[in-house]
């Protein structure tokens, strides 16, 4: 008879600890689709930025055309890039043109001096900032996933239910890996 | 590997305020109840000693920020230059680094000179952020950025909900404390015929206060060691959210440097502040086992010397 409430008993912690871990992994895998929305926002949010920059830019003449049509085009290709990889291309590159743009803008004392532009510039700032920190939430968020259901005895629930591992937002041009170290401060 | 481990520290928070509460009404329950049983008056002290620690429990729990935020001087944030404009939006991204939606609201501390600041509210929804006009002055991008994750991470980990039980128990063993004291003098002292008891419960009673006098020492002890071990956790929380340990370093740096106190502050409220505003002696000692035992913050060149890698005495000397 004790043997019998002994195994019940057994049995009944194993199926908590089986719902629990399964609620556990979903709760991580929403975590982690909610952070994919968040950079998907916080990239659209820069598209819609990058017109303003260019036209308060535009107006210093002899300011390099060169660096301007780079962050153009390096916009309109991440706007129309549709696959994720392709994506996560096209927004190293407009990273990149950005900060070409800000080193380029350094040179005009001027222009750097106007509140427009100092408010464009905290504008922008602000967006990079949203952008590399929701990328870095997304990461975490993945890291913690993908270990909780590789590791023992996670990955016997983890199995059972096909989760699989999710995929990190990789940073395509070695440059890009470095923290950004665009200096403006104040 | 223990990156993001908010979620961990919050659950851990929130499961030790449940403890907290369930422990203090048992034990203010079963002081009121061993005073019953010795009285003859069940249930009379067992139901207010009951009542006591609910009314604790309540005020502790549902009070706003509003008491806080009041007693420092502190006014809603309005967007009206580019500094105050900068640190909405540094809110803005640091919760997004540490998943939590929301953003805090932001409030000032108009016209001090000082650089500080403090987070308060107990539930993430009506948590705020209060910074000194001092730190929007002298504090740039990347420092700021230090100091308000810092803030966001006591309020990711309920650092309040944590700390404010545990000084609301701290009040409630005052309060048992009093109570023992004055009833000492209703006990009959002679001619009835409880006669005999009357010594035993003077005994009993002595041994309440004596108890709860420990008690309250004891416990203020625990809160000063839980309040400064919070602050080296909330930094390295900083640390995790901003991966930039340079930032909050000098902002330190920056505080340590800036003589001054903020007049509004109080002992009520100056736990709840990244550096102490009321800069006690205390808080800034190399110290021995004793000073260290009654400080609220650990000491700024100790904090540093975290962030920096540097030892504690070199820290120390660069800033003198």
């Amino acid at each position: 008879m004790v043997a019998v409430w002994i195994i019940l008993g057994v049995i009944v912690i194993i199926v908590i600890w089986f719902i629990a871990s399964y609620n556990g992994f979903i709760s991580l895998k929403k975590r982690i689709e909610n952070a994919w929305a968040q950079i998907d926002v916080q990239l659209k949010r820069r598209y819609d930025l990058i017109p303003n920059l260019i036209n308060t830019v535009k107006g210093y003449k002899d300011f390099e055309q060169e660096t301007l049509t780079k962050v153009i085009q390096a916009r309109a290709a991440a706007v129309n890039a549709t696959t994720i990889p392709d994506k996560i291309q096209a927004e190293g590159v407009l990273t990149q043109a950005l900060r070409g743009l800000l080193a380029v803008a350094e040179a005009y004392p001027d222009l750097k001096a106007t509140q427009e532009f100092m408010q464009l510039m905290e504008e922008l700032r602000n967006t990079e900032n949203l952008i590399s920190f929701s990328r870095q939430f997304y990461n975490d968020s993945v890291m913690t996933f993908n270990t909780r259901i590789a590791m023992f005895p996670g990955n016997i629930v983890a199995g059972m239910f096909a989760f699989k591992a999710a995929t990190f937002f990789e940073v395509a041009d070695a440059a890009e890996r470095q923290a950004p170290k665009v200096d403006f401060s104040k | 590997m223990a990156v993001f481990s908010f979620y961990e520290e919050q659950r851990r928070n929130i499961a030790k305020s449940y403890l907290l509460i369930i422990l203090f009404t048992v034990v203010m329950g079963a002081f009121g109840f061993i005073i019953d049983y010795l009285f003859e008056t069940m249930p009379w002290f067992t139901l207010i000693f009951l009542g006591i620690a609910l009314i604790q429990v309540l005020v502790a729990t549902l009070a706003g920020p509003s008491v806080v935020l009041s007693s420092v001087g502190a006014k809603p944030l309005e967007m009206g230059n580019l500094e105050q404009k900068q640190l909405s939006n540094i809110i803005q991204e640091l919760s997004i680094a540490g998943g939590m939606a929301p953003p805090p609201k932001i409030y000032h501390i108009p016209g001090d000179p000082t650089i500080n600041a403090f987070a308060t509210g107990l539930r993430p929804q009506d948590a705020v952020i209060c910074v000194t006009d001092g730190l929007l002055d002298a504090l740039d991008r990347e420092e700021t950025q230090g100091v308000v994750a810092h803030e966001l991470s006591h309020i990711q980990n309920r650092d309040m909900l944590y700390m404010t039980l545990l000084s609301a128990l701290i009040g409630a063993v005052v309060i048992v404390q009093l109570f023992a004291l004055r009833a000492m003098i209703f006990v009959p002292s002679g001619g009835s015929r409880r006669d005999s008891n009357s010594g035993g419960i003077i005994i009993f009673l002595l041994a309440v206060a004596g108890l709860a006098t420990v008690f309250a020492l004891f416990g203020r002890i625990v809160l000063f060691a839980v309040s400064r071990q919070r602050e080296y956790l909330a930094d390295a929380h900083s640390v995790e959210l901003t991966r930039n340990p340079a930032g909050l370093a000098s902002a330190l740096r920056k505080i340590a440097q800036t003589p001054g106190r903020i007049r509004t502050a109080s002992v009520a409220t100056a736990h709840l502040f990244i550096s102490d505003p009321l800069r006690r002696a205390v808080n800034e000692q190399e110290g021995g086992f004793f000073t260290n035992l009654f400080a609220t913050h650990p000491p700024l060149f100790s904090r540093i010397a975290r962030l920096e890698g540097k030892s504690p005495q070199q820290i120390h000397r660069e800033l003198e």
